[in-house]
């Protein structure tokens, strides 16, 4: 598992590559928890999934943490670049009812 | 007719051993003819029972796994078994959204192991252990597409 954050004003980009399950899960949870606390500005996590090759429900976990840090800040949480499968699990976990699928983060960071 | 196979693992309770088990088991079913999604399928579904054995089963304290796999007439059977705590409430523990540790868990697991395989049986017994058995079978509608 590897991932990368970027910070573009509001936005949190996070790039993860690899597979977010139950062992590689609390590093990135820990993180992007610091990441969050000392950014207190940032109200958009938008989270390129596209090197991402498996998650379960340990990583769906640390991403619905998130999700809850965002609505207290009144944002949103946004995926971008989506495989079928990736697209599917997050769809059965309720994530498309919580989040926005977008093809680049640039389109993202042109609509927030 | 096919042969009957099966394979039989034995592992710490070691959260690496997460990935090495639905690697193996996805390795191991792919002797059948699924498609792309349905071996991704079987590999969320082991991954999440094999989680739900090393948390909840060993509370991530040190025990055994023991997984147990085969295939007859085009159906794949996995076995996953833990011998911790077990579970008290089943049907509660397999509600989706139920989490006996909400702030860390989604309590989806056993949501995508129905999801994605045909068929899940739960034994459990409190301080004996939890056996997860499931089933899927090549070419069964329910194995395909998205809701």
């Amino acid at each position: 598992m590897h991932y990368s954050f970027e910070i573009e004003g509001q936005a949190l980009l996070a790039t993860l590559e690899g597979e977010l399950d139950l062992h590689t899960s609390p590093e990135f949870k820990e993180e992007i928890i610091t990441i969050f606390e000392t950014h207190p500005q940032i109200k958009y996590l938008i989270i390129n999934v596209q090197g991402m090759s498996f998650i379960d429900s340990s990583g769906l976990g640390v991403i619905l943490g998130r999700y809850r840090e965002l609505q207290t800040r009144g944002g949103k949480l946004f995926f971008v670049q989506a495989n079928p499968q990736i697209k599917r699990i997050l769809q059965l976990s309720g994530f498309q009812k919580i989040s926005e699928f977008a093809n680049s983060a640039n389109e993202v960071l042109e609509r927030i | 007719m096919e042969s009957t196979n099966w394979i039989k693992l034995e592992f710490p309770s070691d959260t690496r051993n997460v990935a090495f088990a639905r690697t193996a088991l996805a390795l191991f079913a792919a002797q059948l003819d699924w498609t792309l999604d349905e071996l991704e399928d079987i590999k969320v579904a082991v991954s999440e029972a094999v989680s739900n054995s090393i948390i909840h089963g060993y509370q991530l304290q040190e025990g055994i796994v023991h997984v147990h796999a085969s295939h007859s007439n085009q159906i794949l059977k996995i076995t996953i078994e833990d011998f911790g705590q077990g579970i008290a409430d089943i049907e509660q523990a397999t509600e989706t959204g139920y989490s006996s540790i909400p702030e860390e868990r989604m309590g989806l697991g056993f949501t995508f192991m129905y999801e994605y395989m045909d068929e899940v049986q739960v034994i459990s017994e409190v301080n004996v252990g939890t056996k997860v058995t499931m089933f899927k079978r090549v070419g069964h509608p329910e194995s395909h597409g998205t809701n």
